[in-house]
Formats: structure tokens, sequence, C-alpha cells
């Protein structure tokens, strides 16, 4: 099927079967920082912005992307709020094998832009669909704190 | 999901029962998709999307009952006003114990009722509420009561037919509901489920509802238990409470599986059941989840 | 002599005096491209025209694969070639990545004639689409003659066991294969029965270890194809790039000359991806189609194809003398190494010689017996058998300090290792065989367990946060080492740039714990240079020297030997250039912060050198240089927990957990503060949530995330990571290891912190809620 959307603010048209999913559909498309990491919606390293709201792109199917605004990392590299966290990242040590990093940053920078208060509690709460194997989050936690205590 | 030859879109409640029917293969509903994704089945021709149907309307009636679209993500039901608002947050607290956030961004209340898995983690805060399930079969909308709606492991009443909501009457003056999962981790499926809702009138309670899931073959009311507590003299709750947990548990018929043992499971049905009711009338307030982790 | 430095909390505080690069946070190496999603990592960039794999897996436990028809598969235009064991060498071989001669069985092939796990290799289809590989599985008609199996450890030595290894002298398998019993050791050291005798009191306690994986999120993925040499290029997720090269040129009849190997980005490999789990399969058949292939796993496959910490009941029996003296200590082991033998000896040699010397007893007897099973396999990962081994010793001090009514903390600051001290282990045995003499050089475990205690309140137990719960606090100590002596090596070279910048090149693997860091740091300060200045590469057979890679906790320790010493001779090499430039006695030249420094006024800084040497003196300074050491110097850790039982349901909630470690120096703070947290979080799983679970078939029962719980952010307890570092003699700029340590400590923490809590002693991980309910209902 063909789908017609925005895809990292460009107007995309894209095939792909009816049972696709979107996961592989994004990576075929060339944006490489959604990652697979367990194809059953347990451990958010493939997780973009689908019309604004984080989503698991393996347990969603490529269709869902129709007439939509799908966003993924590399949308997010010239955005302000986005530079931050990924400085904050990387100030804080909260990158090691860097594999679930695009998903830790995504879910964090739509936190943010929630708004509102954010302890370090609602972090947590946030992030508990990321899965990380490697920095038992301590250092992303702290990372993206630092981060909304940056913000104006 | 695999094999699709096809993947539909419906536009209104009559075309998606139309699509269904007309569309040659073997099809299916499809809403938020997260169990169908993972299930991957190989027998499956075609899908009809339901998202574009209009069944995404969360209302609250001029009775006071709040009548839910099957399409409505747990997401919004997390975090919509009417449902905070609604039996004091229950149905929006039991959305927000459901799977992890990216999850709940597609995941929908009518796709965690029909995928009928014994641990569906919308459905005890809905059976408690005595909730009514809707069903569309094209020409005429049947009201089902969700506790007859189940009627295995992935099998429900349906057959064919469309969930497009569901409605929960309206809550008696200070009715408390609540609703706990016993987890392995802070992000789990269900071990074991349990709700409760309990209204005072007349001389004791005046609504009870306690419902189980991850116990049984289906999502289940412990229709004996309830029957104690609304007997019960006020005077004589605590002890109906110990009376009514027990007996909830003596209802539950778990299994054995790789998460945990049907002894196990039906002891913590005793346990969350007790501490439930216990909270819920004021007793004492045992229930409070509890927190995983060091944070609080 | 070691000098103990001031305690460190996070932040760290300066590093030693005029040191610029070791000791600092400098931005990590690969940071940048790794928060801007680039593609960097294996399965990111694919040749074009490459054709993907699927392994067809064998549904019975133990089978002989007696035909297969692919017919039907191959009908499908877009399946290209499908292989089974007629179709490839048959070479005896292991996939551990282990050196030369690798300890573990020559035990398999690249595909098997007998399958021996539900899981194994029976086939493998390479098709035009994932997709079509997926279909192709299921067209694949396969005999199977099958065979009686074996799940249960305990009875794979029966008489009537069937043998599931009966290759006539298979090089590696213990007694020459003449039963299931795939390596044994038995080392005593003074005489345990005597001495044991002699005891005020003898304590013999049997814990039981589960099955474990390691579950780095990106899964095992390898990329294969022929290069415009007609060469063979793997580029995959490893640890252990050379080791493949080696192994793959052997089992595919051809020479390392035809072989590349490229290690890009890693997704963490935590011991798991020490081991040939893809790229012979990609290889073989990139051969038989010239064409491009790749195969990843999907999360199921690596929760029953890929390895397992050894599941292991450990039996130890202690004796101790009524004032707290440990006299005596038996440990018994049996271990489940699975279908085949990866890491079968290694890591059970590790659960005694890294585990005993804790508590340095004149009398000390281990056996392992380490049987093969139709179960999947087990292999390395992290901390390599110490985890299992340290779980066991740990909670019996515990249970030894309660039965004398000792404070557990004072029974172990009584017997541990001290400076100064020789492990009484390491000599007797050391990858199972004889080993060399380990002396304790650097230690600040006193100070851990002092600092750490007093971090988490020792002895005064906060109180519970809800009146259901009980509260408790243990401790795990431990200790590991760094590299395995004698046998890991490294070798670096670098090579100056016009503009002062130095290529680094090494064999190590960074696979995310950030060595490619650590090493630039050591080769800036070595140099004086700033850290920017260096472009490091690793790894690629190719371009960069040998390195055994990344496992034994040994890239800081021994690589980082080598890129100090390459380091070293550069700039000695610079100076003699200058020397000669300058016309003037080489003793009178020298650098001083990365600027050279001759008589009078004379200075270049290394932009001017390196003009000198590339343009008037006509050399490139470059220099590759080897390191080994004959010393694995072990870093400690004591290791805190505060924890919650809930009564009624059995769960367990860690709330606080304190790590004190002596690494030695610390190249990187927060890389090595990530290390412990990280390996906390492992260890924190292991006590409490994670278990591979295997049927009575030999099925796994829970290969996702869904049910093979690790922790998430919301699980994890507030932690706290205290440095006590000290100054290794043997290692550069003093540095021990600091990878592997930290992850044994958690488990009999959380454990002993239970019984603590709640008087109720769980000797078999994980502590389940379900588990932890039962032991409570049947005090």
């Amino acid at each position: 099927m063909k789908l017609t959307l925005s895809l990292n603010g460009h107007s995309t048209e894209l095939v792909a079967a009816p049972g696709a999913r979107l996961l592989d559909v994004l990576r075929d498309a060339g944006c490489t920082s959604v990652k697979r990491g367990c194809e059953t919606g347990d451990c958010g390293a493939c997780c973009v912005l689908l019309d604004g709201e984080p989503v698991n792109s393996c347990v969603v199917p490529a269709a869902f992307a129709a007439d939509a605004i799908v966003t993924t990392l590399e949308g997010l590299n010239d955005d302000p709020l986005m530079r931050r966290l990924q400085d904050c990242f990387l100030e804080a040590g909260a990158v090691q094998c860097g594999y679930c990093t695009p998903g830790l940053l995504l879910v964090a920078w739509q936190r943010l832009r929630e708004g509102g208060e954010l302890t370090e509690y609602d972090v947590r709460h946030a992030m508990s669909g990321n899965l990380c194997r490697c920095t038992g989050y301590a250092k992303p936690v702290r990372a993206v704190l630092d981060a909304w205590e940056a913000m104006p | 999901m695999r094999n699709l030859n096809a993947y539909l879109f419906a536009t209104s409640p009559r075309d998606a029962v139309r699509l269904l029917h007309t569309t040659a293969g073997r099809g299916c509903y499809l809403a938020g998709a997260t169990d169908l994704m993972l299930e991957r089945r190989a027998d499956l021709d075609f899908v009809v999307d339901l998202r574009r149907a209009g069944l995404d309307d969360v209302v609250v009636q001029d009775d006071g009952a709040l009548r839910i679209g099957a399409c409505v993500t747990l997401n919004r039901l997390e975090s919509d006003p009417l449902v905070r608002e609604f039996a004091g947050g229950a149905v929006a607290d039991a959305a927000a114990a459901c799977g992890n956030r990216p999850v709940r961004s597609t995941a929908t209340l009518g796709g965690n009722i029909c995928s009928a898995l014994p641990s569906a983690d919308m459905v005890p805060v809905l059976l408690a509420l005595d909730a009514v399930a809707h069903a569309f079969d094209g020409e005429s909308t049947h009201d089902i009561p969700l506790d007859e709606f189940f009627t295995g492991p992935r099998r429900t009443v349906l057959d064919g037919r469309l969930l497009t909501g569901l409605t929960l009457p309206a809550p008696q003056p200070g009715l408390v509901c609540l609703s706990r999962k016993l987890r392995r981790t802070a992000e789990d499926i269900s071990l074991v489920q349990a709700a409760v809702a309990v209204a005072r009138g007349g001389n004791g309670l005046g609504y009870v509802g306690i419902a189980l899931g991850a116990v049984a073959p289906t999502p289940m009311r412990a229709l004996a238990a309830e029957d104690i507590l609304l007997r019960a003299d006020p005077e004589e709750f605590e002890i109906a409470v110990a009376a009514a947990a027990e007996s909830a548990a003596d209802a539950s018929d778990p299994i054995d599986d790789h998460r945990a043992s049907a002894e196990y499971r039906r002891a913590m049905v005793e346990v969350l059941t007790r501490r439930l009711l216990r909270e819920a009338l004021g007793i004492d307030p045992t229930a409070e989840d509890p927190v995983h982790g060091g944070l609080r | 002599m070691s000098t103990l430095k001031d305690g460190r909390m996070a932040p760290h505080e300066s590093p030693a005096a005029g040191r610029r690069s070791v000791g600092v946070d400098v931005p990590k190496s690969d940071g940048e491209k790794l928060v801007r999603g680039r593609p960097v990592f294996t399965d990111d960039v694919l040749p074009s025209g490459c054709l993907f794999a699927k392994v067809l897996r064998s549904p019975h436990a133990h089978a002989r694969i007696v035909a297969l028809d692919a017919s039907r598969a191959l009908a499908d235009p877009e399946v290209v070639a499908v292989l089974w064991h007629p179709d490839v060498p048959q070479i005896p071989h292991t996939r551990a990545g282990q050196s030369h001669p690798e300890p573990s069985p020559w035990d398999t092939t690249i595909l098997p004639t007998k399958a021996r796990f539900v899981g194994d290799r029976v086939a493998v289809v390479a098709a035009e689409t994932l997709a079509a590989a997926e279909r192709a599985l299921e067209l694949i008609d396969v005999e199977y003659e099958v065979l009686p199996a074996i799940h249960d450890p305990a009875a794979a030595l029966d008489a009537d066991a069937p043998m599931i290894h009966e290759v006539p002298d298979p090089r590696g398998i213990a007694k020459g294969g003449e039963s299931n019993l795939a390596a044994m050791i038995d080392v005593q050291i003074g005489d345990v029965d005597t001495a044991l005798a002699a005891c005020d009191h003898v304590i013999e306690r049997t814990y039981v270890l589960p099955r474990v994986q390691a579950s780095h999120i990106e899964p095992h993925v390898s990329v294969s194809w022929i290069d415009e040499d007609d060469r063979l290029v793997v580029r995959t997720s490893t640890q252990v790039p050379f080791h493949l090269r080696r192994i793959l040129a052997r089992i595919l009849e051809t020479s390392e000359s035809r072989i590349r190997v490229i290690k890009p980005r890693v997704g963490g490999g935590f011991g798991d991806k020490q081991e040939m789990v893809c790229e012979d399969l990609v290889a073989v058949l990139t051969l038989r189609t010239g064409r491009p292939v790749r195969l990843e796993f999907t999360r199921e496959e690596e929760l029953i194809a890929a390895r397992f910490r050894h599941p292991q009941t450990i039996t130890m029996t202690t004796g101790v003398m009524n004032d707290g003296t440990l006299v005596a200590n038996r440990m018994v082991v049996l271990a489940d190494t699975g279908a085949y033998g990866s890491h079968a000896l290694t890591v059970q040699a590790n659960t005694g010689q890294k585990v005993l010397p804790l508590y340095p007893l004149k009398h000390i007897h281990y056996h392992v017996d380490s049987v093969y099973t139709n179960n999947p396999i087990s292999g390395a990962f992290r901390g390599y058998g110490a985890p299992q081994g340290f779980f066991a010793l740990e909670s019996q001090m515990d249970e030894v300090a309660a039965v004398i009514g000792m404070d557990p903390l004072e029974l172990r600051r009584k017997n541990h290792i001290r400076l100064g001290d020789v492990d009484p282990v390491s000599a007797r045995l050391n990858e199972g065989k004889e080993g060399l003499a380990r002396t304790v050089n650097s230690s600040s475990l006193e100070e851990c367990i002092r600092r750490g205690a007093e971090a988490i309140g020792w002895g005064a137990t906060p109180a519970p946060t809800h009146p259901r719960f009980k509260r408790g606090l243990g401790v795990g100590v431990a200790m590991q080492g760094s590299g395995i002596a004698g046998v890991d090596w490294a070798a670096a070279t670098v090579k100056l740039n016009e503009d002062g910048s130095v290529n680094l090149l090494v064999g190590a693997t960074d696979i995310g714990q950030g060595s490619d860091t650590v090493l630039s740091q050591i080769c800036a300060e070595e140099l004086g240079v700033p850290y920017e200045k260096i472009i490091i590469l690793s790894s690629d057979t190719d371009l960069t020297p040998f390195d055994v890679g990344a496992y034994a906790s040994s890239t800081t320790y021994v690589s980082g030997g080598a890129v100090a010493k390459a380091a070293a001779d550069l700039k000695n090499q610079l100076l003699t250039i200058m020397a000669e430039h300058w016309q003037v006695n080489l003793e009178d030249v020298r650098f001083v912060d990365g600027v050279c420094m001759g008589p009078r006024d004379l200075s270049l800084d290394m932009g001017g050198v390196a003009h000198t040497a590339l343009y008037t003196a006509k050399v490139q300074p470059a220099a590759t240089a080897s390191h080994m050491s004959d010393d694995s110097p072990p870093p400690f850790s004591a290791q805190f927990a505060d924890v919650e039982v809930d009564t009624e349901t059995g769960q367990v909630f860690v709330r606080r957990f304190v790590s004190a470690c002596d690494f030695g120096t610390v190249i990187h703070p927060k890389l090595a503060e990530g290390q412990v947290d990280g390996a906390v979080a492992q260890g924190l799983g292991y006590a409490l949530c994670e278990e591979v679970l295997v049927d009575d078939e030999g099925r796994v029962r829970n290969p996702n995330f869904l049910d093979y719980k690790i922790f998430t952010a919301m699980d994890m307890p507030l932690m706290e990571v205290i440095m006590l570092e000290t100054e290794e003699p043997s290692g550069p700029y003093g540095v021990k290891a600091a990878g592997e340590v930290v992850i044994n400590g958690p488990a009999p923490a959380v454990v002993n912190a239970i019984a603590a809590a709640t008087g109720v002693r769980i000797r078999h991980i994980p502590a389940t809620p379900e588990r932890v309910w039962r032991a409570m209902h049947e005090c």
C-alpha cells in the first residue's frame, strides 16, 4: 500500500506491505535511529512520535502512518530542546552503547514538551518503557532532569 | 498480520461491519493493533482499521453514566478529565497501569476488551463498575453486560459483531473504586489483578462490585464475595471483608504457568481483595500500591 | 605498596597533580554520533543487493537430522539458498571467542548433523527479503530421528544417560568425551577434611543459580560480503574480532589473509558477543551465493539460541571457629553448560578462582562438574562464573555469621584478603589449569567496607515505609581480576599527523563501555597532547593490531598498557628526531605538556614536531607496542542493599544501593560509575526477577521481554557509588579493572537483606515474589 505522510517535516510517500510494521518501513526509509530491540513493544528502542505521541514502532502497523505526522530522532536533531537534551546526556555520562539512546531521547523530549512539574519519579515513570542494559538508568534520568532545569 | 493482502480503513461502524463481512478471505477488526502485531497471525487476509470509524468519543450522559468509544486510547483514558472525574478516577488509574507509555499511545479500550485475555488490564475495574458493552451487527446495537461478554481465553460473545464502546452506569453517591495489579517488576503484565467498587446505602452497602483478572479463563466477578458484603452489617465490615476476600479466592480458578503458580495466585486474590476492600471501606489504608524501586 | 587516595563521591575531585586526561571526564569519543542517532551500528548500513538470512531451528531437544528437502522453499524465486550440514565443512571447533588454543571443547560444526537443544541450528536460508526468508523456514521439510534428551544436569552423568556428544576423542572434552562431563576441575589446597573436623562449627548449604541472559538491547547481527579483491568481509556486532577471524579461517578452510572482520559500534555485549553466533552462517551463505548476507537475531532467538550465564548448583561447606576465624571451605559446583561446551571449563574455573581467594584460607577444596544437557547453550556473561560463586560465598558468610552470632560485616572484616596477601587459589587454578601466583599489591577493600557500611547506615536499619513491610540491610563483598594473567594480551599502534593529532589504532573492542575513550585518554596523557587530538579506530582486522577482545575485564588494564607503551615509544622517537634536528644531546630534549623543549629556549609544539618529522627528517613517527601481564590484580567492591519485603505478597523492593569500589586509578570517573550503575541493574535483576525458564521438553517458556523481566527505570533503587582509588603498580597509571567485579555483590546483598528483614533465607534465586512468599510460609 502507498502511504502519504509527513516524515520529519517532509511530505513523503512510502510503499509498504499491508501487514508491514512501522519500524521496518522507517528503517528502510533511512531512519536508522529507530532501533530493533525486542519486536514486542517492551523495550522502547524503536520509539518514534506518531502525531506527537510516543509509540513503539515495532507494534504499530505501517498503515498508521497514512496521513500522519511521524517524527524520528533524525527529524529533531536541529531542535534546540533536543540539542539541549543530547548535550545533557553527553555531559551526564548517560550514553554507553547508545543503542537505546534515541528512544530515551524521544520519550524525554516528548515529556519535556508536555510541560508541567517534573520530579525524578516523573522522569523514571516516563522512561519505564525504555529498557537500557548499560546504564542502570541513573545517568539518563539525571540528564533529563538537567535538561529540564535548564529550560527557560 | 504477516500475510495480509489488504489493509482497509472503515469510515463508520456500519462501514466497518460491511467491510468485515463482504471482503474476501479471513479478516478482523483492528484498533490499536498492539496485540495483533504481537501475535503475527499468519491466517489473516485483511484487517479493518477502526480508528477512523468515529468510535473515539468520551461522553458523560445526562444520567451521569460514562460512555467510552471502543477506539479511545489508554493514554487518553489516563488523562481525559471526564474519565479522571468518574468514579474517583478508577478507570483512568487502571489505564495508567497498563503497559508502558508508548504502548498506551495506541492501545485502545476496545482492543483490550476484545483481545479477551484473562489478564486484560482494563477489565476488572470495568466489571466492578457494572460496565455494559455495545455490540453492533450492522443494523442494530445490542447491550451486553460485560460480565457476560467473555466466553473463554481469547473468546467473546461478539461473533463478528463490532464492539462500539462501553457504558459505565452512574456511580452511586460516595462510591469508592480501586484496582491493583500484582507485578514482578514495575512494568509487568498482571500476575493477579483485583478491583473493588463499594458504596454505602441503606443500612450497609448499597453497591458492591468485586472483579478479578488473570486468575480464571476470563476476567471474572466474585459474586459470592459481593453478596457477603451486601448482606453485612456496618459493625461487621471487618469480618465480612475477610470472608469476602476468602470467598473471592475460592471463586478464582487460576492456572500454573511460567509467571506464577495457581496456589500463589489464589493466595494473592485473597490478599489483594482484602486490602482493596479495607481501604475502600476506610478500615485502613493498606491497599496503597507499593512503589517499586527507590523513589516515592 | 599502594597508597590509598582520598575517598571520592561523585562528582570527581581533581585528578592527580599534573594529569590532564587521565582522571578527567572527557567527552566520550563516540558520544556525539550516538546521541544524533547516526547510522553506526552493524545493521544501519547494508551493502546493496544484500540477502537476508534466517536460521531453521530444531523443534526437538535431541534429534539426528536425517534428511532435508528444501525444494518447496527454493521454488520461491526470492529464496536464494538453503544450506544444511552436507553443504558446509564439518570441521569441529568451538564458537567461544577465546585465545588460541581455546580451552573450550571443539564440539560443534557450522551446521550440526544432530540437534542438541530446542533451537539448535538445522539449516540456514538466504532470501531477497526477510519476509521471504521467514516464509521459507516453513517450507523446509526435515526428517528427524528423535533421541532421548536430558534436561536435568543432575541426571547428565547417570550411566544410562543418552550421550550428547559422541564424536570420537573430541578435543577438549573431559575424560576424552566418554560421558556427558564437558569439563571437570578438582583443586585441593591444604587438607579440608581434617581441618573441618577440628572446627567449632561446620556449615553446609546448597545454593541454586538460574539461567540468565545478557539482554544487550542490540541483538546479535552480522553482515558479510565479498570485496573487490575477492576477500570475505564480515562486519559484525562482536567483542572478539581477531578470534573470529582465526576461527573463521580454519572452519572455512581458508586463511586469515582472505578474511577481514570489522567491528562497528556495538549495542552492548556483556560477554554474549564473545561468541560466534551469526558470523559463520553469513560467511557460508556469502561464499555460497557470492552475495552480501545479513543475519540478525530476533529477541526470541536471543532468549533461546544466544548464550546464558551457566546455571549452577553450589554446595558450600565452611569450617569456622567460635571467634569467627574461617578455617576451611569446600565448594562443589554442578554446572549446566547446555548443548555445547562454550566456556564450559573456564567459566567454572572462575567460579572458584575469582571467588575463593576473598577469604584466603589454608584449606580449600574446589570441585566442578560441568555437564552437557539438551538445554540452551551456556557461555560468557559479565562476571564469568564469579556471580554464581559470590552468591554462594557471600550468602554463606551471613549464614556462618548467624550460626556463630557475629555481625556479618565483622566476620568479613576478620577474614578478607588484605594488601600483601597471596591469593592461595590462582597459582593452582587459572583458565582451568595451573596458573600464576597472585599477590595483592593494591587494595582499599577495608575502606570500601567501612565507607559502604557508613553510607548505607549499617546497624541502623531505617523504619519500614509501611506497616506491612519489613526492612533490612545486606552486604555482598567481591573481587575479580584484571584480564587473564599470562594469557590476555593486546597491541596498539600510534601514528603522528601534521597537526599534532595522533591516530590510535587498537584491536580492543569498544562495545559501549567506553574503552575507545579511556584508551584515548591514556594515549593523550602519555604524549602530553590534548585528548581531542587523539583519533581512535577500533577494530578492524585489516587496520588495527591484534587484541584478544573485550572480555575478562582486560581492556583498560591490558590494552591500556599497550597504548601507554606505544605512546611512550612514539614520544621517544620524537625526542630522537628533535635532538637530531636541533643538533643537541638527546638527554637535553624533553616533552613538557606536549611541547618539545630543548636546551636554551628551543621549543616546538606537537604540530611543529610533526612537521619536522614528516617534512625535514622525512620519517613517519609511529609505533606499535604489545602488552601482556603475568598479573591479574583484583579490583574489589563492597556493596550494600536496603530492601523492603511485602510480607503478604513476597514482593521485594530495593530502596537504596551503595557500591564502594576499588578499581585502582579511575581513568574516566563517569564511565567508571556507569559501569557500576549498569552492573548493579543487572545484578539486581539476577537477584530478583531474571530467569530463563526451560520446560521438561527443553523449550524456553519466556523468550521475550514481557516475561524475561529486566529492571526498568522504575525498579531501580537510589544509588550511591563510592570510588576508593588505589594505585596498582602493575597497571598503566595504576589502573585495575572495573567492568565485572560490581555485578557480583548485588544478588548476595539483596538476599542477605531479605534475611535480615524477615529471617527467611533465599538460597534459590531469583527471589521472585512467589519464592519469597513460599519461603515465608514454610517458616
